[in-house]
Parts: C-alpha cells; sequence; structure tokens
C-alpha cells in the first residue's frame, strides 16, 4: 500500500511540474467574450499620467479660467 | 484610483477628473494611438470642460459630455494629421471581408502584448467601428447615450457594433 503511495507520488511529480506550467501560461493567457470586453479590461489596467493633473493645476490657476464654485456645487448636487 | 488634482480651483473639478479621467484619457489613447497625444488631449478636454461648464445643460450625464467634448477634439486632431500626411482608409470592401471570417471568441496568450495588439487592431479598424467600440466598451454608456455621441440610432448602433465586434476580431487575430 505504502509503495503504491510512493508511486502514484513519483508519476504526480511530472504532472505538477506540467501543472506549474499551465498555471504560468494562465496567468499571462486570457480569453475575451468579444472586442468591448478586451478593450474593458484594457482600460481598466491603463494607468493616467499623473502629468496630467498636474498641468491641469496649472491651467486652471490662469486668471479666468475657473468657473464660479457655486456652479460645480449646483451641478454635482452639492 | 487616478491621481487627481490635489490643488485645482475647486474640489468638485477635482472630483469630476478622479471619476472621468481614465475614460477620457482611454478613449483619447486608443483613438489617437499616441501616450504623449493622449496626455495632451486629455489635458485640453478637462481644461475645455473647466471653462465652458456653463454651456452644459444637464441635459446628457457629465460623462456624455466630456466625451463629446473628446471625440471632437480628437477628431480635430486626426484630421490635421490626415490633412498634413494625406492618409485615406482602405477600400471599406476590406474590412467587410475580414468581418465574415471570424465570429469566436478572442484569445490572448501573451497578456503583456494586450494593449500592443488593441492599438494595432484599432489602427486597422476605420474611425466609426473604432470609436463606437470604445463608447461601448464603456459600461457607463447606454447604447442611446452611445448612439447621441455617434449620431446614430440605438438600433443602428447595435448592427454597427456586430460589424464592428467581428472586423476587430479578425484584424486581432492577425496581430498574433
Amino acid at each position: 500500500m505504502k509503495h503504491q503511495t510512493k508511486l502514484s507520488e513519483e508519476q504526480q511529480q511530472p504532472s505538477r511540474q506540467v501543472g506549474i506550467e499551465q498555471q504560468t501560461q494562465q496567468q499571462s493567457a486570457r480569453e475575451f467574450a468579444n472586442a468591448e470586453e478586451m478593450l474593458r479590461y484594457d482600460a481598466a489596467h491603463t494607468t493616467v499620467p499623473p502629468g496630467i493633473a498636474q498641468r491641469l493645476q496649472k491651467s486652471t490657476g490662469q486668471p479666468g479660467a475657473p468657473p464660479p464654485r457655486s456652479w460645480w456645487r449646483n451641478l454635482l448636487g452639492r | 484610483m487616478e491621481e487627481s488634482p490635489a490643488d485645482l480651483a475647486s474640489s468638485e473639478f477635482s472630483s469630476l477628473y478622479a471619476e472621468n479621467s481614465r475614460a477620457i484619457y482611454y478613449l483619447a489613447l486608443r483613438f489617437l494611438g499616441d501616450p504623449q497625444k493622449a496626455e495632451d488631449a486629455t489635458h485640453d478636454v478637462f481644461l475645455k470642460a473647466f471653462r465652458k461648464l456653463d454651456q452644459f445643460r444637464g441635459e446628457a450625464s457629465l460623462r456624455t459630455w466630456l466625451y463629446r467634448i473628446a471625440i471632437n477634439h480628437c477628431q480635430n486632431l486626426r484630421q490635421a494629421w490626415h490633412d498634413r500626411h494625406m492618409f485615406s482608409n482602405a477600400d471599406d470592401a476590406v474590412w467587410e471581408n475580414a468581418a465574415a471570417k471570424t465570429d469566436s471568441p478572442l484569445r490572448v496568450l501573451e497578456i503583456k502584448e494586450l494593449g500592443q495588439r488593441i492599438q494595432k487592431t484599432l489602427a486597422g479598424l476605420p474611425d466609426e467601428y473604432r470609436l463606437l467600440l470604445l463608447l461601448v466598451a464603456d459600461e457607463e454608456l447606454s447604447y442611446e447615450q452611445v448612439g447621441t455621441l455617434v449620431g446614430q440610432s440605438p438600433d443602428a448602433v447595435r448592427g454597427k457594433l456586430h460589424r464592428a465586434r467581428k472586423t476587430f476580431a479578425a484584424l486581432f487575430e492577425k496581430t498574433a
């Protein structure tokens, strides 16, 4: 019985190895039902460059640029 | 969540930016196909929104309003580029033929190459299909809202979306 168990463990070694390889492949492989699903995934993994916010901060600080604060309050219901 | 402009003139604008910057940047990135141009375009879109907020009547959602500004801006940029480079799309029959080949799931073996392959595929699509797919991919937009943005009825959006999907799939396969 014990011998059988050992044989079984030895037989499992290659399959474990294959399992690891499959797992590695699965981490980088993926299937998408359609184009939008793929684009959605891509968008979710896209980082917005922080430089945009910094530039906006400077741009909106220019005289005459900011709208009245109440506009934003009204707009967002705050 | 994206980094938001911490010290903008209003905290509300900061919220607006935080909630919509990824969607607008992604549209610009994939529509223009150039990260630097997309960054410039996103900045310009939000600056325009900031300055023209008094023109927002609340008839559409803020997201839809921002998309309208972004689409106009990106289309103007592309038009200017096309005018300079005398670029022309291939005959529509090419897209229709490509569309007829596949309707199966899209498989990706190397996810790290996904962005490049998507960009290559989108670059091969007619502008109309590219824009349609990018907008429909935003789950916050209904078919009706997408239709308004592309000047089509919701039914027309559904019909064209079907063809756009198939064309995308056919071209995507070729990027492998």
